[in-house]
């Protein structure tokens, strides 16, 4: 009964779906709003119906529902059943469909008497992808699809997903992939209408990128906690096609954000804008489509089947094409002449915008490269962490630079020896604070005094100019040229420079031991031992686990903590897992992994000292804050707007 | 001439649908690997060994009994598990296996075999993936399986573990025989 009327719904999701493109090029404001508003949330009721019809047989455990039989399992926790919605292909895909609807009513609520064409071709657009979309799912991947027989219980689930952090990583990074659907919408819309109607286009298309930027982030931030908890690797990033596909999107994501403020205040860099636009969600698409096509292997394990892949590499060129020509042909008429200096704000803000997307075009590159090299020579080839480090890292220096000067700079003016005395304090300031830090840690490598010293040298900079900001408004002072800072940015820039010095201090001071223990052996790793205390086992809902103890003492012999990391077995899908016990302060983290063995030859343990890992969590929280904030600000620009 | 630039987005684009598209169309499995080394001799190379200062010679080493050659490195997180599983194979079968340490850090390397041991014959150094070029490696790790008449007979794509080991040890008594 309930997965009937979710297959219904869905059905019907495609019927609100066409009538919404057909309508939305209707001229009569009236009858276009009337009948948009029907079809809206008629489209937002039906995938809300289907999503939730999906998410009642995966409670219940409905088996006669291929994607509940295949995935689910009745021993498997209330949490992870509710997350086994969208564990799979079918089930992610019917959530991609409802983020899609929501965006599309946020879409229809900005309507009013003056932007009127402008909605509704960004209605029409939105339509036409819910419909490829749903056409999708419908054809090749339906989550309703029925059992011709009868079972008591399911086959399981991957064990590995079974985890807090990724359960709620899908939808964060569906928001985003799907928010840059409506950047893309908005583009479309922007370049079809009229050019004497002059539709602030770009205030519309902030607070939407902003939204995708953030929740791509915040993603992208609890897949990587999952993978360092998880994979039981000591490591949290590992170029794996699928977190490239995540992190390309982001990088224009983060051009995007940036350059639209230039757009903002300078209308320069338009058609610009305009492009990024639609290449970030186009690239979130491929991701979709390098992830499910299973042309590329990688940890994310989604029933591969080239159907699909065809299907989603021509709704790609399908949009692409569309959006693509239409960029070819209309985009000279956002060109200007409007030049502006290099020592300018919108001159960093370029700058900023270039390396992203050379860093996104390497990263594009090394992720399809084993696939070109194959159709030209024959040959495979692997391209790892060494390639994406030593390309990425190098260009990523400058941009981070001039991101902690850029903020300072004016807009459109020249002013170098002003630059460069504004900016003695903060050099200054990098400078003692570095030495300071090394003279704490004393390691001493190259890698790491550049991390550390672009890290302080956007703290500093920060700092500066946030004192310098309070100043000015004890004062009342009201300078027209002094540059207005952001509280979004100042935090979103703040966990940038946190983000940095966790990286580096992760990567660089990394401290790894694999060593054969035996119960009672003691091992000792950057001041601290640890004694191997003894093995339990322990059963959790679905799995039984070998517990192994280990007490941590500092160089004091005082104890700091009992580390308890686990093996666990699945008896299910017969899998099984390591749990990675962890312990957390500002300075570093403390991880050990058990591995295999048995009571006579011992275990193999693996343990890390990891510094300042925590700091790449606050930082991206940072992040994702800084971005909240920024977005505020924007939805009460655009609510300006419409009155 | 600037308006121009402004269509190359849309050739590019299609240029990359067009790999896509033909990839998914020629009949390919990204998980089945097939070699077009197997049932081929072994290529000869020479190689820095990593332990010792001398330079390996392929065609002195191969031909005498099974082999295995072994793709690793210590940025390899999945060589990691398989490492005890390659030990098992050498000290219990008794199986000569070469290592070859792939693009990677020779200090980081010989301190890796230190701390977990050292479960091949000998070790060589490919710093710039010469060697995988010539052996066609795709992703580390990678194991061939070769037999006493220096023919590669089988190849794994990823690590031997718990799941595939017996599978693996009986391939190499297929090859032995």
């Amino acid at each position: 009964m309930i997965p009937s009327l979710g297959n219904f719904t869905l059905w019907l999701s495609l019927l609100f779906a066409i009538f919404q493109f057909l309508i939305s090029h209707k001229k009569n404001f009236y009858s276009v709003l009337q009948f948009n508003k029907i079809a809206v949330n008629g489209l937002l009721f039906c995938s809300l119906v289907s999503f939730f019809s999906l998410m009642y047989c995966h409670i219940i455990s409905d088996f006669s529902v291929i994607n509940v039989f295949q995935n689910s399992h009745t021993t498997k926790p209330l949490l992870y059943k509710i997350s086994g919605v969208w564990g799979s292909h079918e089930g992610s895909m019917l959530l991609w469909i409802l983020v899609l609807t929501i965006f599309n009513y946020f879409i229809f609520k900005l309507y009013n008497q003056k932007n009127i064409i402008f909605i509704s071709k960004t209605l029409e657009t939105q339509a036409i992808i819910t419909i490829g979309f749903l056409l999708f799912i419908i054809l090749t991947s339906n989550p309703f699809d029925r059992m011709t027989s009868s079972h008591t219980n399911g086959l399981g689930f991957n064990p590995l997903l079974q985890d807090p952090a990724l359960a709620i990583h899908p939808p964060l990074l569906y928001i985003g992939y799907v928010g840059f659907s409506a950047a893309f919408s908005f583009s479309v819309a922007a370049m079809s209408i009229d050019v004497e109607e002059k539709i602030p286009w770009y205030s519309y298309l902030k607070p939407f990128v902003l939204a995708a930027w953030i929740f791509l982030s915040a993603g992208i931030a609890f897949g990587s906690i999952w993978a360092y908890y998880e994979l039981g690797w000591g490591g949290w990033w590992f170029w794996d096609p699928v977190e490239n596909a995540s992190f390309m999107p982001w990088l224009l994501g983060t051009a995007l954000v940036h350059s639209l403020i230039t757009v903002e205040k300078r209308k320069s860099l338009q058609s610009w804008v305009l492009l990024l636009s639609i290449l970030s969600f186009l690239l979130s698409v491929i991701g979709t489509f390098l992830v499910r096509s299973g042309i590329l292997t990688s940890v994310h394990t989604f029933a591969l089947d080239p159907a699909r892949g065809i299907y989603i590499l021509t709704f790609v060129a399908l949009l692409g094409g569309y959006s693509l020509i239409l960029f070819g042909f209309k985009s000279k008429n956002f060109l200007n002449r409007h030049y502006f200096s290099f020592f300018s704000r919108e001159g960093s803000i370029l700058v900023n915008n270039i390396i992203m997307i050379v860093v996104c075009a390497s990263v594009f590159l090394g992720t399809i490269y084993p696939l070109l090299i194959e159709i030209f020579s024959n040959n495979k080839i692997s391209v790892g962490e060494p390639y994406f480090n030593s390309v990425t890292i190098p260009i990523m220096i400058p941009a981070i630079l001039v991101m902690g000067m850029g903020p300072m700079l004016s807009w459109g003016k020249v002013d170098v020896i002003g630059i460069l005395t504004k900016s003695l304090p903060s050099i200054l300031l990098a400078a003692v604070i570095s030495s300071i830090f090394f003279w704490i840690y004393r390691s001493y490598n190259m890698l790491g005094l550049a991390g550390i010293i672009l890290a302080f040298w956007i703290i500093s900079n920060i700092l500066l100019t946030t004192i310098q900001q309070l100043i000015v408004k004890n004062k009342e002072v009201t300078q027209e040229n002094l540059p207005k800072y952001s509280i979004g940015m100042i935090i979103a820039h703040l966990g940038v420079a946190l983000l940095i010095l966790g990286i580096t201090g992760s990567s660089i001071w990394q401290k790894e031991k694999i060593i054969r223990m035996k119960v009672n052996d003691e091992t000792s790793i950057h001041n601290y031992n640890i004694v191997f205390k003894g093995i339990s086992e322990v059963t959790g809902p679905n799995y039984v686990a070998l517990q192994g103890n280990f007490w941590v003492y500092n160089n004091k012999k005082n104890i700091i903590t009992k580390l308890k990391p686990e093996n666990r077995f699945y008896p299910v899908t017969n899998n099984s897992t390591t749990e990675a016990s962890i312990h957390t302060n500002l300075a570093r983290d403390l991880y050990v992994v058990l591995g295999d063995g048995d009571i006579n030859e011992g275990w193999i343990v693996r343990i890390y000292y990891n510094p300042l890992v925590i700091w790449i969590w606050i930082g991206a929280f940072a992040i994702f804050s800084g971005g909240l904030f920024s977005m505020k600000n924007n939805l009460k620009k655009l609510k300006r707007l419409s009155i | 001439m600037k308006k121009k630039i402004l269509i190359s987005p849309i050739i590019l684009f299609f240029l990359i649908l067009l790999v896509f598209f033909y990839l998914l169309i020629i009949d390919r499995n990204p998980s089945e690997l097939p070699s077009v080394l197997i049932n081929k001799k072994v290529p000869t190379f020479e190689a820095k060994s990593l332990l010792e200062n001398k330079t390996f010679i392929s065609s002195n080493e191969f031909g005498n009994e099974t082999t295995l050659v072994n793709f690793f490195a210590t940025w390899c997180k999945p060589c990691l598990d398989e490492h005890p599983y390659l030990k098992k194979l050498s000290n219990e079968k008794g199986l000569k296996i070469i290592g070859i340490n792939y693009k990677d850090d020779s200090k980081r390397a010989i301190k890796w075999l230190e701390k977990l041991g050292n479960p091949y014959s000998s070790v060589l150094v490919d710093p710039n993936a010469r060697l995988g070029i010539d052996w066609g490696v795709y992703g580390l790790p990678e194991t061939f399986i070769i037999n006493s008449n220096a023919v590669i007979k089988y190849r794994l794509v990823g690590p031997i573990t718990k799941k595939n080991y017996d599978a693996f040890v009986l391939k190499v008594k297929q090859v032995e025989k």
